[in-house]
C-alpha cells in the first residue's frame, strides 16, 4: 500500500521550494512537514532540504536549535526571469495553435467565476 | 469505388471530430488523448492518400500525359469511376492541405524554436522550477530540450500548500508525458483536414484532463484537485474567489459554461474514469479500416494504370 506522502524526488523539491518562496520567511524542517500535505517523515524532509542546500538552491541560518531555510537569492533571479517570460507570453499569443506553453488554466467565460466561487464556497467534507 | 472510399475517409474524419469530446470525457485520458491523437492523424494522412490517387487518374488523362506514360486514356476514364472534374477538384484539396500543414510546420517550428531559446534564459531555483515575479498569477510548462516549470509569487501566495502542489503535479505531467508532442500532431492532422477541428481540441481538453488525473492521483483527493484549479483560474481571472458573490453563484447551477476550466473541474467532482476496452477496441478498429481504405485505393490506382497501359500495348 502506497503511503499518502508518495511522490517523486523532484516533485517534493518543488513543492519545497514553492512553499519557502510563499511563507516569504525562514521556514523550518517541522513547519515543512506541518505545511506540505501527505504524511511525510521527518527524515525526508531533511534529506530534500539538505539536497537543496547542497545545490546552493536554498540557504539555512540557526533558529533555536534547529536550522530554518530560505531561498537564496530568489527575489533576484525572480526579477530576472521575469524577461524570458515576457518574451514566451509573446510567443504564445502570436503562434496561434502551436502552443508554445502549457497554461495551467486559461482564460475564464463570465459562467465560470460563479461555477469555481460556488465550488470554493461549499464546505469539505470532514 | 476510389470516390465512395475518399468519401468514407472524410466521413470518418468529421465523426472524429464529433465523438472526440465524448471520447476524452468518457474514457481515461491517458487513453483517450493518444487514442484520438493516433485516429486524427491516420484519417489525415489516408484521405490525404485516397485523394491524391484520384488527383493522379484524372491527371493521367490529361495533355501528354496519356502519350508519355504510354496508356489509354479512354480506358482510364471509362474505368475510374468519376469525371476528370471531380479528380482535378482532389488535385485542389490535397494541394491546399499540403501547404497548410507545410504551413503549419513552419509556425511550430518557429514557435517551439523561439520558446527553446526563450526558456535557457530561465534561471531555475532548482531542478526544473523556475519563480516569476508577476503580479497577474500565472502557472506553465515549457517543453523543450529542458522542460521547464514557470510559477509566479503571486500564485503560489494564492493557493493553500495542498493546492500548490496541484499545480505543480499538474505542469510536470505535461513535461513527463510530452503533451506537446500530442498538440502539434493534433494542430498538424487538423491543418491538412479542416473536418479534424473538433477532434484538435478535444485533444487540447484530453490533456488538461490527463495532468488533473496524474496531478490527482499524487495529491490522493480529486477534492483539493478541483478546488485547486477553481483558485489558480479565479486568481488568475484577477476574481479572489472571496469577492465573487454569492448571487452568481446561483446560477451555476444552470450549467451553461462549457469552458474547460469549467469542465475540467466537473470531471474531478466525479470518480476517475476507469478503463473500458470496447472503445479503444473500436478506435484501433477505425485507424486499421483507414489504412486498409488507403491500401485499396491505392492498389486500384495502380491496377487501372496498368489495365489503361495493357490496352495501348496490345494496340
Amino acid at each position: 500500500m502506497a503511503s499518502r506522502s508518495a511522490r517523486s524526488r523532484g516533485a517534493l523539491e518543488r513543492e519545497i521550494i514553492a512553499l519557502l518562496a510563499a511563507a516569504g520567511r525562514p521556514v523550518t524542517p517541522a513547519d515543512v512537514r506541518a505545511e506540505l500535505p501527505g504524511d511525510l517523515a521527518y527524515t525526508t524532509v531533511m534529506t530534500t532540504l539538505s539536497r537543496l542546500h547542497a545545490k546552493g538552491a536554498i540557504e539555512r541560518t540557526q533558529q533555536g536549535r534547529a536550522y530554518a531555510y530560505s531561498l537564496t537569492g530568489g527575489a533576484e533571479t525572480a526579477r530576472v526571469n521575469v524577461t524570458a517570460h515576457q518574451m514566451l507570453k509573446l510567443l504564445d499569443r502570436d503562434s496561434d495553435r502551436a502552443a508554445v506553453l502549457a497554461r495551467f488554466v486559461g482564460d475564464l467565460q463570465p459562467d465560470d467565476e460563479a461555477l469555481l466561487a460556488d465550488l470554493l464556497q461549499q464546505r469539505p467534507k470532514p | 469505388m476510389i470516390v465512395l472510399a475518399a468519401a468514407a475517409l472524410l466521413i470518418v474524419a468529421g465523426l472524429t471530430s464529433l465523438a472526440g469530446k465524448l471520447i476524452v470525457r468518457r474514457l481515461p485520458p491517458n487513453q483517450a488523448v493518444p487514442l484520438l491523437t493516433g485516429l486524427a492523424l491516420t484519417v489525415a494522412l489516408c484521405t490525404g492518400i485516397a485523394l491524391s490517387a484520384m488527383a493522379v487518374l484524372a491527371w493521367a488523362q490529361l495533355g501528354p500525359m496519356p502519350r508519355l506514360g504510354h496508356w489509354s486514356a479512354p480506358e482510364l476514364r471509362e474505368h475510374a469511376g468519376f469525371p476528370v472534374g471531380v479528380g482535378l477538384a482532389a488535385s485542389v484539396v490535397v494541394g491546399a492541405a499540403l501547404l497548410a500543414a507545410g504551413w503549419r510546420v513552419v509556425r511550430s517550428a518557429r514557435a517551439l524554436w523561439g520558446a527553446a531559446r526563450a526558456a535557457r534564459a530561465l534561471t531555475p531555483v532548482a531542478g526544473d522550477l523556475v519563480l516569476i515575479d508577476e503580479d497577474v498569477p500565472t502557472a506553465y510548462a515549457v517543453a523543450g530540450w529542458q522542460g521547464r516549470i514557470v510559477v509566479s509569487h503571486s500564485m503560489l501566495a494564492a493557493l493553500p500548500a495542498g493546492e500548490r502542489q496541484v499545480v505543480l503535479a499538474h505542469e510536470a505531467a505535461h513535461l513527463r508525458y510530452r503533451h506537446h508532442l500530442y498538440r502539434h500532431v493534433a494542430a498538424l492532422s487538423a491543418a491538412a483536414n479542416p473536418l479534424l477541428r473538433g477532434a484538435e481540441s478535444a485533444i487540447a481538453l484530453g490533456i488538461e484532463r490527463w495532468a488533473d488525473e496524474a496531478a490527482a492521483a499524487e495529491v490522493h483527493d480529486r477534492r483539493v484537485t478541483a478546488r485547486g484549479v477553481a483558485r489558480a483560474a479565479l486568481a488568475q481571472a484577477g476574481r479572489p474567489a472571496a469577492l465573487v458573490g454569492l448571487g452568481m453563484a446561483a446560477q451555476a447551477g444552470l450549467g451553461m459554461a462549457d469552458s474547460i476550466v469549467a469542465e475540467r473541474v466537473r470531471a474531478l467532482q466525479r470518480p476517475a474514469p476507469t478503463g473500458r476496452w470496447l472503445a479503444p477496441a473500436l478506435g484501433v478498429g477505425v485507424a486499421a479500416a483507414c489504412w486498409l481504405i488507403a491500401a485499396a485505393v491505392t492498389w486500384r490506382a495502380n491496377e487501372l494504370i496498368q489495365f489503361a497501359e495493357s490496352v495501348v500495348a496490345r494496340h
